[in-house]
């Protein structure tokens, strides 16, 4: 009765809005602050894409040029240029997801402030948009696969396993880093310096067969060795190392799952600290 | 007023806070161990940190227009926060059914390098609006803005009053049952200011139900029915609004200052 008479008072009741599922929200802000990271990188660069491949395409035409022209090198396989891309990409992915990821709440503070979209969408939607560039990027290497005779193999059907591990890697990662460089600023730079250290650790310009023997097995620890086996098997089935995979898959896994632990103890600081 | 306070008395209860506590660290610079991060959220107040909620408990009904007071500092706007899910209580439970649009730090969420039309789809679109619905409210909230000619501006171009009236505009359309009001109203131009009063009061007779927290004693009387008084972190009087202003009046010593 009486929320009858208080409908009868209300002039303009809100307008009914369908319900929305969580998965429905978190999709919709997952994509907004990706398709918003993407806009704004192109909105005030005038060469946009072309960035995001003349960086590793630079990269990898040095070290062709110093392992091919310079150095006599006995490492990775041939074409060279192909083996360094199929490396040197998803290093570029990783590299620029696990960078930013330090400054995921940070950049971001006043929208973290003030809305209320679940947490995680703010790391994700690093690793997303990282993660569009690189799928942008492949065409580059087929190009050079074509001019330089690189045979495809059915290996490149591991691609979306490769993908799908990266991913849950760096999200695994990136959930462990923006938390914690809330409070320990000093994180930022030990990430850039550890991510460093790592490029020339993990299998890019040689292949974890080219390691003595002994190593390759401590190598393979680094979940990028089996990954990146993984995409180079498109080219070169050899590389794929299946001890290495499996060793990645598992330390993937472990690392999102400590990151989803980290992440959730640690929100409630994070929200009042940004 | 009068005929929302009628309606509201066996409205549904959309905002439970229940002994709601939030702890904040007294020196921001202040050194944190891993052990601080991994220790349970439960555990008593740690040195260097204090209580900026604790215990508070309130109902809110549909409907009801809610007014927050305090001297500065007492957890006004912790409060709001809580209510508006941007931060986790460290005990007890905040519950919110049904949407919230929170006019709290408004501005904070566009994006210098865009445009204002692209601003407002983003910021519609995180406070959970679809694409669909932005489309059919675009007009409207660009004319409330009064940014008809600037549309295509990047965002960082504009004034600060342009700003806020973006911001407000997006906000307040959100057709969210729940409106958060957190001071914002002090900033703008008199012009939009009545424009802001008008909308809210429009939003208010629609059934909205309103948490808003002022220090001016003449707009806390224009739009509240009840008043929640804070300090020292906690929720020292729950009551009609004007019973909690002369409460506040009398322990503050005299009026509160009205800014106009």
């Amino acid at each position: 009765m009486r929320r009858a008479l208080a409908l009868s008072l209300v002039t303009t009741a809100p307008p009914p809005r369908p319900p929305r599922t969580p998965a429905q929200v978190y999709r919709q802000s997952l994509w907004l602050l990706t398709a918003r990271d993407l806009r704004v990188r192109y909105a005030t660069s005038f060469l946009g894409y072309v960035w995001s491949v003349l960086d590793p395409l630079v990269m990898a035409i040095i070290y062709w040029f110093v392992f091919t022209q310079i150095v006599d090198r006995t490492i990775g396989e041939e074409p060279y240029i192909v083996f360094l891309l199929a490396g040197l990409l998803p290093w570029m992915w990783f590299n620029g997801a696990v960078g930013d990821a330090t400054r995921a709440f940070i950049k971001d503070a006043k929208l973290v402030r003030s809305t209320r979209i679940p947490r995680t969408v703010w790391v994700n939607r690093i690793v997303l948009s990282k993660g569009i560039e690189f799928v942008a990027a492949i065409p580059v290497i087929a190009i050079f696969a074509v001019v330089f005779g690189a045979e495809l193999t059915l290996g490149v059907l591991w691609l979306p396993v490769a993908i799908l591990l990266q991913a849950v890697l760096t999200v695994g990662l990136g959930l462990i880093i923006a938390p914690l460089v809330v409070f320990f600023r000093d994180l930022e730079r030990a990430v850039k310096l550890i991510l460093r250290f790592l490029f020339y650790a993990s299998p890019i310009i040689y292949g974890l067969s080219d390691l003595p023997a002994g190593l390759d097995l401590w190598a393979s620890f680094n979940p990028l060795a089996g990954i990146i086996s993984l995409y180079r098997a498109a080219f070169f089935p050899d590389q794929l190392d299946a001890r290495a995979v499996l060793i990645a898959a598992a330390m993937s896994l472990a690392i999102l799952g400590l990151g989803a632990l980290v992440f959730r103890r640690m929100v409630r600081a994070v929200l009042k600290e940004v | 007023m009068a005929e929302q306070l009628s309606g509201v008395g066996g409205a549904d209860v959309v905002i439970r806070v229940s002994g709601a506590g939030i702890r904040f660290r007294r020196n921001r610079r202040g050194r944190r161990s891993f052990k601080d991060l991994f220790a349970g959220r439960n555990r008593r107040s740690r040195p260097g940190e204090f209580w900026a909620l604790r215990g508070v408990d309130v109902e809110v009904r549909a409907g009801e227009a809610i007014g927050v007071v305090g001297r500065n500092g007492q957890g006004k706007s912790t409060l709001l926060k809580l209510v508006a899910g941007v931060m986790l209580p460290d005990e007890g439970t905040v519950e919110v059914h049904g949407g919230v649009a929170p006019l709290i730090e408004i501005t904070g969420g566009f994006v210098d390098d865009l445009t204002v039309r692209e601003n407002l789809y983003l910021t519609a679109g995180l406070h959970g609006m679809s694409r669909a619905e932005i489309d059919a409210r675009y007009d409207e909230i660009i004319d409330f803005a009064e940014l008809r000619d600037f549309t295509g501006t990047p965002y960082k171009h504009l004034s600060s009053g342009m700003k806020v009236r973006l911001a407000f505009s997006v906000i307040s359309r959100l057709e969210e049952p729940i409106l958060l009001v957190d001071e914002v109203l002090a900033v703008g131009d008199k012009g939009f200011r009545d424009k802001c009063y008008a909308r809210i009061d429009e939003l208010l007779r629609g059934g909205r139900t309103l948490f808003f927290v002022s220090h001016n004693e003449r707009d806390l009387k224009r739009f509240c029915t009840r008043g929640l008084y804070l300090d020292g972190g906690a929720l020292v009087l729950d009551a009609p609004i004007g019973e909690v202003l002369a409460a506040y009046n009398r322990d503050t010593g005299g009026g509160t200052a009205v800014v106009d």
